[in-house]
C-alpha cells in the first residue's frame, strides 16, 4: 500500500489518497492521470491493466486501486 | 412522428402511458417495447428489420461469449496448462466479441455510410483519369440507428469484460435497445443504467409524473421557442451563404450553435422527462455547457453519453493496447511527465476526434469538426503549464471574475467557429463562410433591416432573447446545484400551478407552430 502512495503522490500530489474517495468522481484525477499511473501499477505490481478495469468505482480512492491490482494479482 | 409533434405528444406517448398504467406489473415492459416498434415502425417502416435483426443478434453474441466463459472454467478445473488455456480462451472470446461489433458496425457503415465511401473512391479514381468503377448507392438509413449501434456495442464490450451479466431474457435486452423515448437523438445510455428499470414496470408515481412533465415542458420551451424561431434564419445563411458576409455569418454561427444546444438539450429534457414518468433514470446529456473553462471541459458538459461512450470504448482501448502503453511510456521517458503525457495521449485522442467527427455524418466537414477539437485539445493540455506559470507572473487570479470572462469568451469563439463548420453543408462551404467574415465586415447590417429578411420578425427575435435570458437563469441556477423543480414542490399549490399554467401559457404563446409555421425536424435525429 505505501509503495502505492508513493506512486499517486508521484503522479499528481497534494491529495490526500488515504482519505479521499472520491478521486474519479470529485476530478481530483482525470484521464490523462489515469493513463499515467496505469504503467506504474503495471511495472510496480505486475499486472496488466485492461479497459475493462476502467471504471470509477477501481480508481475513486487508494483502497479501491490496492483492490483492484490485488484481484488482478490473483487472476 | 416527432417527440414535439402534436400527434405524440396529444395521442401516442398518453395512450402509452394509460395503457402502461392500466397493465399489470409483468406486462408493462411489454408495452413498452410494442409502442417503441410502433414508434420505430411509424418513421422508419419496413426498416425496422435492422433493429430486429440487430436485437437477436446482440443477444445471442452476448450468451455466447458467456457459454464461452463457462466453458473456460470447466477447462482451468481440470487442465493443468492453465497459462495455455486461458490464452486460447481469451482469443476464442475476442474472435466472439469482433464478430458481435464487426456485423453491429457493418450495418451502419453499409447503411450511412457506404455512399461516402464509394463517392470519394471514385473521386480519387478520377483524379487519376480513371473511370468510376463503383456505382454510388443510396440506402435509406433506420431511425436512431447511430445512437442504438452504440449502446449495442456498449453491451458487447461490456459483456466481455465482464462488467454486466449477459441478459438471456430477450425481451429486456430489446427494451434496452429500442425504447422509443430514446430512440431519436439518445442519450446513448448503458445497460447497466436502464434496462433493468425499464424492465421492472415501476407503477407512476404523482412526483414522477409531474417532474416529467415539467421536463417536457422545458424540453418543449427551448424547441418550439428558441430553436424553431431560429431556424429560419439558420436555413437562409447556411442554404445561400454566398449571399451573405462578415457579421452575417457570425451571427449565422452564433444562432446556429444556439438552436442546435436548444433543439438537441430541449429533445433530452423531453426524453428524460418521459423516462422520469415511468421510473427510469435515463442519463443527462448536457449540464450548462457554455458555464466551461476550457473546450476539453465543454465536451464533459455537451453530449455527455457520447463523450463518455468515446472514452471508455475509444480511448481507453486505444491507450491500453500495447503499443498505446509502449509509447505513453517512450514518451514520458524521452520528453518528461507534462510533454510525454500530451503525446501519449495524442494517439488514443485523434480515435477519438475521428470517430466523433464520423459519427455526425458523411461529410468532410464533420471529420474537420472533429480533428478542429483535437487539435484544440492537444493545444490546450500542451500549454497548460505555461498558462499557470504565465497567470502567476503577472499575479492574475484564474478564480477572479475577469479572467473567468476571458475564458468564457475564448470558449464562446472556439464552439461557434466548430459549429459553423458542423452546420456547413460541406467543408469547402465552411472554408468560404469563414474567409467571408474577414472579407465584407459591415456593421450597418444590424441596424439597416437585413437581419429581418432572413425569415425572422422582430417579434421572432425578442421571443428568442426572452428564451436565451431563461435559459442562462436557469443554467446559473443549475450550476449552483440548486434544483428547481425541487423548489416549486414546497410552493403552496395555488403557486406552483400558477406558475405551471403560466409556463404552459408562455409555450403556448412564444412557440413556433401552427399555421404558418413548417414543423422543424430534430436535428440530430438526422445524425
Amino acid at each position: 500500500m505505501e509503495q502505492l502512495l508513493e506512486i499517486l503522490n508521484g503522479i499528481n500530489p497534494g491529495i490526500d489518497y488515504e482519505t479521499e474517495t472520491k478521486l474519479i468522481d470529485g476530478g481530483l484525477l482525470d484521464s490523462f492521470s489515469i493513463l499515467s499511473l496505469i504503467p506504474e501499477l503495471e511495472d510496480a505490481f505486475d499486472v496488466e491493466i485492461t479497459p475493462g478495469e476502467m471504471i470509477p468505482t477501481n480508481f475513486n480512492s487508494a483502497d479501491a486501486i490496492w483492490n483492484m491490482i490485488n484481484h488482478l494479482q490473483e487472476d | 412522428m416527432t417527440y414535439n409533434s402534436p400527434l405524440y405528444l396529444f395521442a401516442f406517448f398518453p395512450l402509452v402511458l394509460a395503457a402502461y398504467y392500466i397493465s399489470p406489473q409483468r406486462h408493462r415492459s411489454r408495452v413498452l417495447l410494442l409502442a417503441s416498434y410502433i414508434f420505430f415502425y411509424s418513421i422508419s417502416g419496413k426498416l425496422l428489420i435492422y433493429l430486429l435483426l440487430s436485437t437477436l443478434l446482440i443477444h445471442h453474441t452476448g450468451l455466447w461469449l458467456d457459454h464461452c466463459r463457462s466453458e473456460e472454467k470447466k477447462e482451468l478445473a481440470v487442465t493443468q496448462d492453465k497459462k495455455a488455456s486461458k490464452a486460447v480462451f481469451a482469443k476464442k472470446r475476442r474472435h466472439i466479441l469482433w464478430f458481435g461489433i464487426g456485423f453491429q458496425l457493418g450495418i451502419l457503415l453499409l447503411l450511412k455510410y457506404s455512399n461516402f465511401f464509394v463517392s470519394n473512391l471514385n473521386d480519387v479514381m478520377n483524379l487519376f483519369s480513371l473511370k468510376s468503377i463503383l456505382p454510388a448507392t443510396h440506402f435509406v438509413v433506420p431511425i436512431g440507428i447511430s445512437f442504438y449501434t452504440l449502446q449495442a456495442v456498449s453491451y458487447l464490450v461490456d459483456v466481455y469484460y465482464e462488467k454486466i451479466k449477459p441478459d438471456d431474457n430477450l425481451e429486456r435486452l430489446a427494451l434496452y435497445l429500442a425504447f422509443f423515448p430514446t430512440l431519436m437523438e439518445g442519450p446513448i445510455s448503458r445497460y447497466s443504467q436502464v434496462a433493468e428499470s425499464l424492465y421492472e414496470g415501476k407503477q407512476i408515481q404523482y412526483k414522477n409524473l409531474t417532474y416529467g412533465l415539467q421536463r417536457i415542458l422545458w424540453g418543449l420551451f427551448k424547441k418550439l421557442i428558441i430553436a424553431d424561431r431560429l431556424n429560419p434564419l439558420v436555413e437562409s445563411i447556411f442554404n445561400t451563404p454566398g449571399n451573405y458576409s462578415g457579421i452575417t455569418i457570425i451571427i449565422g454561427a452564433v444562432l446556429y450553435t444556439f438552436q442546435l444546444y436548444a433543439d438537441f438539450s430541449g429533445c433530452i429534457d423531453m426524453t428524460i422527462g418521459a423516462g422520469e414518468i415511468l421510473g427510469v433514470t435515463i442519463p443527462e446529456n448536457f449540464r450548462q455547457p457554455f458555464f466551461a473553462k476550457t473546450a476539453s471541459e465543454f465536451w464533459r458538459r455537451w453530449h455527455i453519453t457520447l463523450g463518455t461512450w468515446l472514452k471508455d470504448y475509444v480511448f481507453y482501448p486505444i491507450s491500453l493496447t500495447k503499443f498505446g502503453k509502449k509509447l505513453g511510456k517512450k514518451s514520458r521517458e524521452k520528453f518528461g511527465k507534462h510533454l510525454g503525457q500530451v503525446l501519449s495521449t495524442s494517439l488514443p485522442l485523434f480515435g477519438v476526434w475521428m470517430a466523433n467527427g464520423f459519427w455526425h455524418g458523411t461529410g468532410w466537414h464533420y471529420i474537420f469538426f472533429g480533428m478542429y477539437y483535437l487539435a484544440i485539445i492537444l493545444f490546450e493540455n500542451l500549454t497548460e503549464p505555461a498558462v499557470v506559470t504565465l497567470t502567476n507572473a503577472l499575479h492574475i487570479n484564474r478564480e477572479r471574475i475577469p479572467y473567468r470572462i476571458f475564458q468564457t469568451v475564448k470558449l464562446l469563439i472556439i464552439v461557434f467557429i466548430g459549429e459553423l463548420f458542423f452546420a456547413a453543408r460541406s467543408l469547402s462551404q465552411g472554408f468560404q463562410m469563414f474567409a467571408s467574415i474577414f472579407t465584407g465586415f459591415n456593421w450597418s447590417v444590424l441596424t439597416d433591416g437585413s437581419l429581418l429578411k432572413l425569415g425572422v420578425s422582430i417579434q421572432d427575435f425578442f421571443a428568442v432573447f426572452f428564451g436565451l435570458v431563461t435559459l442562462l437563469i436557469v443554467g446559473v441556477i443549475h450550476e449552483r446545484g440548486i434544483s428547481i423543480r425541487d423548489r416549486i414542490s414546497t410552493w403552496r399549490m395555488p403557486a406552483r400551478f400558477g406558475f405551471l399554467y403560466a409556463a404552459i401559457i408562455v409555450v403556448l404563446i412564444l412557440g413556433a407552430y401552427g399555421e404558418g409555421y413548417l414543423p422543424v425536424k430534430l436535428i440530430y435525429a438526422g445524425f
